[in-house]
């Protein structure tokens, strides 16, 4: 009987050797491990007949030569079943070059909207407050309260939109506000002093467009208002978002410029970012970008805020976004930007 | 503007720096320059020749070939002029020199080269072709220019002995707007003196000797409008060309010679920045008087067309006639010509105000108004006369004052001082900038100083006192602009460092424009704010509700937009002929003829129109019956992501555009937010789109008012660690029948029902006419126990008897 296991045992492992498939492995398995047949299974069901002493001699030697096979079966079974993996991986090969079906869908923000949300973000961090304002406004607040006058030309009805009945000589003309600027007194007079806010939006002009005209564009407005605030920080501020938008090495240049609105007043013109300001086409050859208009709060400004200019001062700035969207894409025509042509809005 | 170098250096000197520094100087400190132009630039290599020998070309009958000194050598030149002959002094371009062929726009720069097989080194040139048209006007193309009279020095460059050695500034008038006292070179030299810390030149003039031949009379009737007359009569004035000298001056700013008087009035106002105005005085009869025009008064202006004048229009008259429109254009009737032998000079200062009126509702400018309109000083007048009489006396020896000088004034101008503290300049600036570089800038731009201790009291100029310094701010800025604006160090402001007031309204946009393009693949569209009378129209709305604008841009487009449809459907137009699927959406404001919103100002209760903030989201797609259910899916997804409960209200009024049965309002928290629906079809197609259009409209404002206001409660609840059990029906229902009325009975009939979701609807075959099929998905749960099946089964049971009661349904 353990001769005949022994014997068993070779046997089986020999034949595992030249098991080429899965079918000849269980072909080998049910031959010695079958219920019915197996030639194991009958030798383990032949146990019950041995004496004791045998039955426990035998037994031990049985189960052994029961795992040892057992564990031969295992480890051949674990061989093919990488090699038919090896295989199968390969025949699973996809086209990684090829895109998702069907398309992936993405819609499409308005070049504005990145601009000015990148913006508000950066002056968010810098302690300032987003305010929205009428688009629609009186007269007084966007001109009287801004120290323009009656007589000034931005008034003339070439430069404004006024609305019907309530014209450029109505006792109280409603404008489209002209410049984000108009909110700046109804700021002064709800938040008082120290206040710093910017204001991004909508303004309009009455006049004709063309490739670099529109008679509705976007302006982002800033102003900060306190005890001790100099034109040094007006500079500080305008470097801070000159170097955000165009990186660290972006100088800040400022030229006089007159605004009834502030005085000193400015134009800033940032280093281009194109060819850093050696010139090229964007920058028409000067190597510098005017992006921006700013300068002290006139105290005529701050007295409409109820402000009192003795104590406090301040400076604004002035962006023009659609400007600033503009030369962030290289668009040709300003008029793209309100036309609703998904041509053009898909790209952003 | 233009400004001359050269002009400029006669006031100020000794300055021997290159124009180019200049121009960055000003535009640093001054004004905007747009443009610098070398006026010799074009002239390089073109040298003054002499024609030594001319015989004509071998082989080409019109042609000739020149023998030309040219100083230090003689070039062999084929020439095609009809009017070269030896001895002649001529203007040689030589290999190098850019000219202009004729008929040709761009510049040739000339090669050594053959012509008809003869060397020629360069060209003798026709005024035409080297930009000197002007200068040495030609009787035809074939003429070449002839100095040989001119006697000049044979080598030299043209345009040195032209005198066109000087550059030209460009200035922005803009940056000029409010420097009235910019508009000469005068006032230009004073500002480029302090940038080169040199002594301005005294503006020298003598005082007019008056005379007795000629009786002048002047009335100013408007003194409010005419601050300043003053005038003067001279005779034996002989009209002809002016001096050599003065037509170059004009000519290299833009300005053609016309006789000397004129060219006198033209040289002064560039010189001092004053327009002066020549009437021929035989002409004029009578008293002179400055007056409003009548209504209807008409004059023929020197341009020689005729204007028609309001009762706001200030002319100079004599007591038949209108003689000229104060300070915009003389008169044709009085105007100097060629027989003209006395005069009257005009050296005046009107309102700016009023001569802006006019010139614009004329649309006539000049030279004149321009200057007039930025506010001038009236004692420049009287420089102007005196200079204006100087030169004629020089230019026409035989000419005499025949009148008094008559000046009549009405003028008072704040000078000051104002007194400030010294520290205010490095208040204002954040910078420390020394005493005596303050008062030195003060000081060289005429300003008088007094220092008194820790103040100063600054006394203004009259040029700036007209209009643009008048407080302490003013006299920072003139500070700053000269110790340069590049040299203020930068800084931030030390405020306090506290995180800003949050806006709602804008985190609400934002939020939502983000879902809808990230998340819904919609895209956003910005649209104008105006809207038509077709747009209108087509909608079925009424322009009665519309804000119209007073002067609109278009007359097409002159409402003001109460609902951001129009021109988002506009928009669908447009697009779908390229996209299968349009999916576009704006958020903006709109305007209301009837709601009222902000105050007009600080004080009174004048409110302007409402003007909230909506979203309108459309989509149209070429095979989609139902765009309703894909806009509904936006509304779901951003009110999921807001964590609001949708609730669908019947709409209480239909609008025109909107369809009757695919319509309903959206509501949270029991406040109306906003529009579900479909445009109706007969709208859309009214409006060319063929396919139908859902729409979704929020109101923003109400939205964000809603929830800043209402506390948006956690939902969540501990999860039941018993087993849920979950169960399906499906039935049949009349179309009718709607879904959150079924809802209702659902969730509230049996209280261990967990959560009740719609899963199917379906209509069609296999379905009676007018039923729906709906299947509903049950969630049962109790947090303290395992439920049995026999009490879901009688939970079940007891759903369907209420369904079959309430609604008919049929279980399936």
């Amino acid at each position: 009987m353990q001769s005949k296991l022994e014997q068993l045992k070779s046997e089986a492992l020999l034949a595992l050797k030249s098991v080429k498939d899965k079918a000849q492995l269980e072909e080998l398995e049910n031959k010695f491990f079958g219920r019915k047949n197996g030639e194991l299974t009958n030798i383990m069901k032949g146990l019950k007949d041995l004496a004791d002493d045998a039955r426990k001699v035998v037994g031990q030697v049985a189960n052994d030569v029961k795992i040892e096979i057992e564990n031969a079966l295992q480890s051949k079974k674990k061989e093919l079943s990488q090699a038919d993996w090896q295989a199968n991986l390969e025949k699973e090969r996809l086209d990684t070059t090829q895109p998702v079906l069907p398309k992936n869908e993405r819609g499409h923000f308005h070049p504005n909207t990145i601009v000015q949300n990148d913006l508000e973000e950066l002056f968010t961090s810098m302690g300032f407050m987003t305010l929205d304002g009428s688009e629609l406004e009186s007269d007084y607040y966007n001109f009287s309260a801004l120290n323009i006058p009656e007589t000034h030309p931005a008034r003339d009805m070439q430069d404004t939109f006024y609305v019907k009945g309530h014209g450029v000589d109505s006792n109280v003309p409603w404008v489209m506000r002209t410049q984000t600027s108009a909110m700046q007194v109804r700021a002064m007079q709800k938040y008082g002093a120290p206040v710093r806010a910017i204001v991004p939006g909508k303004c309009f002009r009455n006049e004709a467009t063309d490739v670099r005209h529109e008679h509705t564009f976007y302006q982002l407005e800033g102003f900060v208002v306190g005890e001790n605030i100099t034109f040094a920080h007006l500079k500080g501020v305008l470097e801070t978002v000159a170097k955000h938008l165009y990186g660290e090495e972006t100088q800040v240049r400022l030229r006089p410029k007159y605004y009834p609105f502030v005085e000193p007043g400015v134009n800033g013109e940032v280093t281009c970012f194109l060819c850093k300001g050696e010139g090229c086409r964007v920058c028409k050859n000067t190597g510098w970008l005017e992006i921006f208009g700013a300068g002290m709060i006139h105290p005529n400004v701050l007295k409409e805020g109820n402000i009192d200019s003795t104590k406090n001062q301040g400076f604004a700035f002035g962006f023009g976004l659609t400007r600033l969207v503009m030369l962030k894409y290289g668009i040709e025509d300003i008029r793209h930007l309100e036309s609703g042509d998904l041509k053009f809005l898909k790209q952003f | 503007m233009l400004i001359s170098y050269n002009w400029l250096k006669k006031y100020v000197s000794p300055l021997v720096v290159d124009a180019k520094e200049v121009a960055e100087k000003l535009k640093a400190s001054t004004v905007e320059v747009e443009n610098l132009q070398d006026q010799g630039e074009l002239l390089q290599n073109i040298v003054i020749g002499k024609v030594t020998s001319e015989i004509k070309h071998p082989n080409a009958d019109k042609l000739k070939l020149c023998k030309v000194d040219v100083g230090n050598e003689e070039l062999q030149i084929v020439c095609g002029g009809s009017n070269v002959r030896e001895g002649m002094l001529v203007a040689v371009a030589k290999v190098g020199a850019k000219v202009q062929w004729h008929g040709e726009d761009k510049l040739t720069e000339l090669k050594p080269t053959k012509i008809r097989g003869e060397d020629s080194y360069g060209m003798i040139c026709a005024s035409t072709e080297i930009g000197l048209g002007e200068l040495f006007p030609t009787k035809d193309e074939k003429e070449i220019l002839d100095l040989t009279e001119k006697n000049y020095k044979i080598g030299l460059p043209i345009a040195e002995v032209l005198g066109l050695n000087d550059w030209v500034f460009e200035i922005d008038n803009k940056s000029l707007s409010n420097r009235g006292d910019l508009w000469g070179h005068y006032g230009m030299a004073r500002e480029v003196a302090v940038l080169y810390s040199r002594d301005l030149q005294k503006y020298e003039t003598k005082k007019i000797t008056p005379g007795k031949d000629f009786k002048l009379e002047v009335e100013v009737v408007e003194p409010k409008l005419c601050s300043r007359y003053m005038a003067v009569a001279m005779s034996g004035i002989k009209v002809g060309p002016s001096p050599v000298w003065l037509q170059e001056k004009l000519m290299t700013l833009g300005h053609h010679p016309i006789n000397n008087i004129v060219d006198i009035t033209n040289y002064i106002m560039l010189d001092l920045g004053q327009p002066m105005h020549a009437f021929d005085a035989t002409k004029v009869e009578e008293k002179i008087s400055i007056r409003l025009a009548k209504i209807g008064e008409k004059i023929v202006a020197l341009d020689k067309n005729e204007y028609e004048l309001n009762e706001h229009d200030l002319v100079i008259a004599d007591n038949k006639k209108a003689l000229a429109i104060a300070g915009v254009m003389g008169g044709k009737v009085s105007s100097i010509d060629d027989g003209t032998t006395s005069i009257i000079f005009e050296s005046a200062n009107f309102n700016p105000i009023s001569v802006r009126k006019t010139s614009t509702h004329l649309n006539l400018r000049s030279d004149s108004s321009v200057r007039f309109e930025k506010s001038l000083d009236p004692n420049m007048c009287e420089m102007a006369l005196q200079k204006a009489v100087e030169l004629v006396l020089e230019c026409s020896p035989e000419a005499k004052v025949s009148s008094k000088v008559v000046d009549e004034k009405n003028f008072a101008l704040t000078v000051g001082p104002i007194e400030i503290p010294f520290s205010i300049f490095e208040k204002k600036l954040g910078v420390i900038i020394p005493e005596k570089d303050i008062i030195n800038i003060f000081e060289r731009l005429g300003f008088v100083v007094k220092s008194k201790k820790a103040n100063l009291s600054i006394i203004i100029p009259t040029w700036r006192a007209v209009k643009d310094i008048s407080i302490a701010e003013d006299l920072v800025e003139e500070v700053a602009r000269f110790f340069g604006y590049n040299n203020i160090a930068s800084a931030l402001p030390g405020l306090e460092n506290k995180p800003p007031q949050i806006n709602r309204l804008r985190n609400l946009e934002k939020n939502i424009t983000s879902i809808l393009v990230k998340e819904l693949g919609y895209n956003e569209v910005y649209n104008y704010s105006f809207v038509g009378q077709d747009q209108i129209n087509k909608l079925g709305d009424g322009i009665e509700k519309y804000l119209e604008l007073d002067n609109p841009l278009s007359k097409e487009r002159p409402f003001l937009r109460r609902n951001l449809l129009p021109n988002l459907l506009e928009n669908v137009k447009n697009n779908i002929e390229n996209y299968p699927v349009v999916k576009i959406f704006e958020i903006g404001k709109v305007f209301s003829t009837h709601q009222a919103g902000a105050r007009v100002d600080n004080n009174g209760d004048i409110l302007l129109p409402k003007q909230d903030t909506w979203l309108a989201a459309l989509y149209a797609a070429k095979k989609d019956e139902a765009p309703y259910w894909q806009v509904r899916k936006a509304l779901e997804s951003i009110f999921a992501e807001l964590h609001l409960a949708i609730e669908i209200l019947p709409a209480d009024k239909i609008q025109t555009w909107e369809h009757p049965t695919r319509l309903a309002l959206v509501s949270t928290f029991g406040k109306t937010v906003g529009i579900i629906c479909e445009i109706n079809p007969l709208v859309s197609q009214g409006l060319g789109i063929e396919q139908r259009v859902g729409v979704l409209q929020i109101n923003l404002i109400t939205l964000s008012d809603l929830l800043e206001n209402k506390k948006i409660l956690s939902s969540y609840h501990p999860a039941s660690g018993y087993p849920e059990v979950v169960r399906d029906l499906a039935f049949l229902v009349k179309k009718e029948v709607e879904h959150a009325d079924i809802l209702a009975v659902l969730n509230s009939a049996d209280p261990l029902i967990a959560k009740v979701e719609l899963f199917d609807v379906y209509e069609g075959v296999n379905i009676g006419e007018g039923y729906k099929s709906v299947g509903y998905g049950f969630i049962f749960s109790d947090p303290e126990r395992t439920l049995t099946t026999v009490e879901v089964d009688l939970i079940m049971k007891k759903i369907i008897i209420l369904l079959e009661k309430q609604f008919k349904a049929e279980m399936r």
